[in-house]
């Protein structure tokens, strides 16, 4: 197939991004090796865990849907743990998108799923039948956050703006504007979101389902 | 297939470094991870256990950057080498969308070198894939240890017990040093992401 110039201005973009990444001169190897970890990769995520509890910052959201990501890689086997990853998985992007307008029972949750999810992967010999216990309590836990989300958005949208007395700005009024549609839009986005995954769960608990 | 997004133009591309145990599959990475980390800001993850020995994976993803509009991001593993580990292998092979196999020169690894691409033909296959479709390219590593006095393989032997069928891209190489290591990486990327581009069209 004959190449296209948009094709090839990509080839030659990208040839260049690469040169310039890994171009040798004057740049010292750092004597430090890397990190070496000797825990499982599910230590790695409860690092994670902990330190987004005690801040959420883009970084500590970015390392856990990565190692989540990494994590069902490693358990693709385990219909169990993945269902708990994609969980933990859609808590990480649902924090991630609403940042400081989180429901605060998230990270209560958060918290719970990676704490059973970490007992199933640590016990090698748990029951099946015992970790589908754990997974469904889970799962109730996240139905009930949903709805509760769903609750708090509803109230949001159904409760009237209230008369200023205080004469307001119009350039602060005009962002008021822009923020309101926003969310809404963020809100319309979570919705559908969860209720993808919601879906995806449902369907992955009927296929791991004994018969 | 990689993993693409395209509402929000982002290209997710697992690399895998393949080959025997004791290959250098690690030290690449290594290299990598300690030469370009402050262009490519990002942090190695080894889990090991044993000694030295990897017997679960190195990970080190980065950022390319935007390129015709599209977030590239790559994510480079490599496999435990030894036989027993084959699992842990077919694990970390799933998803791949390029492979390097990195061979050790050495005159006594001969046969360890073949018997691992046999395995990554077997593990590719447990996928549906093969060595003439996924993009893939040779380094024949540890080549620092000619100067040394140690017996090594000449390259057209490990052309001809790896490459003879399939006439993959090679690279002579040193990880230790960094001989060749960047080179191998760019080309990798490259067919890769030409690879799925053709795909995606």
């Amino acid at each position: 197939m004959a190449k296209t110039p948009k094709f090839d201005t990509l080839d030659s973009e990208l040839v260049n991004r690469l040169d310039d990444l890994f171009r040798e001169d004057n740049l010292p190897v750092e004597a430090e090796k890397p990190k070496k970890s000797r825990n499982p990769p599910i230590a790695e995520l409860k690092k994670i865990v902990l330190s987004i509890d005690w801040e959420i910052t883009p970084q500590a959201l970015e390392s856990f849907l990565d190692q989540v990501r990494l994590l069902k890689g490693v358990y693709q086997a385990d219909k169990v743990v993945i269902m708990f990853l994609q969980i933990l998985g859609s808590l990480g992007q649902y924090i991630k998108s609403s940042r400081s307008k989180v429901h605060p029972s998230t990270f209560t949750l958060l918290n719970s799923v990676f704490a059973r999810l970490e007992k199933i992967v640590s016990t090698p010999n748990m029951p099946e039948p015992a970790k589908r216990k754990l997974l469904q309590a889970e799962m109730a836990a996240y139905q009930q956050l949903r709805e509760k989300i769903s609750q708090r958005q509803a109230a949001a949208s159904a409760t009237p703006a209230p008369a200023r007395a205080v004469p307001v700005e119009p350039a602060a009024s005009a962002s008021t504007a822009v923020t309101a549609q926003m969310l809404a839009r963020a809100i319309t986005e979570l919705k559908e979101f969860i209720r993808s995954e919601m879906k995806a769960l449902r369907q992955q608990m009927k296929i791991g389902a004994p018969r | 297939m990689a993993f693409v997004n395209l509402k929000n133009k982002l290209i997710q591309v697992k690399i895998v470094y393949y080959g025997p145990g004791r290959s250098g599959k690690t030290t690449n990475l290594e290299y990598i991870y300690r030469k370009f980390h402050q262009r490519i800001k990002s942090e190695m993850v080894t889990v090991k256990t044993h000694g030295d020995r990897t017997l679960f994976f190195d990970f080190l993803p980065f950022d390319i950057g935007v390129i015709n509009g599209y977030q590239i991001k790559i994510q480079l593993y490599t496999v435990p080498g030894q036989v027993k580990y084959d699992a842990t292998r077919r694990l970390v092979l799933r998803g791949a969308d390029g492979i390097v196999f990195v061979a050790d020169a050495m005159a006594v690894r001969r046969k360890m070198n073949i018997q691992s691409l046999q395995n990554l033909q077997e593990n590719l296959a447990s996928y549906k894939k093969n060595l003439r479709t996924t993009p893939w390219v040779l380094q024949y590593n540890k080549m620092d240890l000619r100067d040394n006095g140690i017996p090594m393989l000449p390259i057209e032997m490990l052309e001809q017990d790896l490459n003879q069928e399939f006439r993959r891209p090679y690279f002579p190489a040193s990880a230790l040093f960094g001989t060749n290591v960047a080179a191998t990486l760019k080309k990798i990327i490259l067919l890769t992401i030409a690879s799925i581009r053709k795909e995606l069209l």
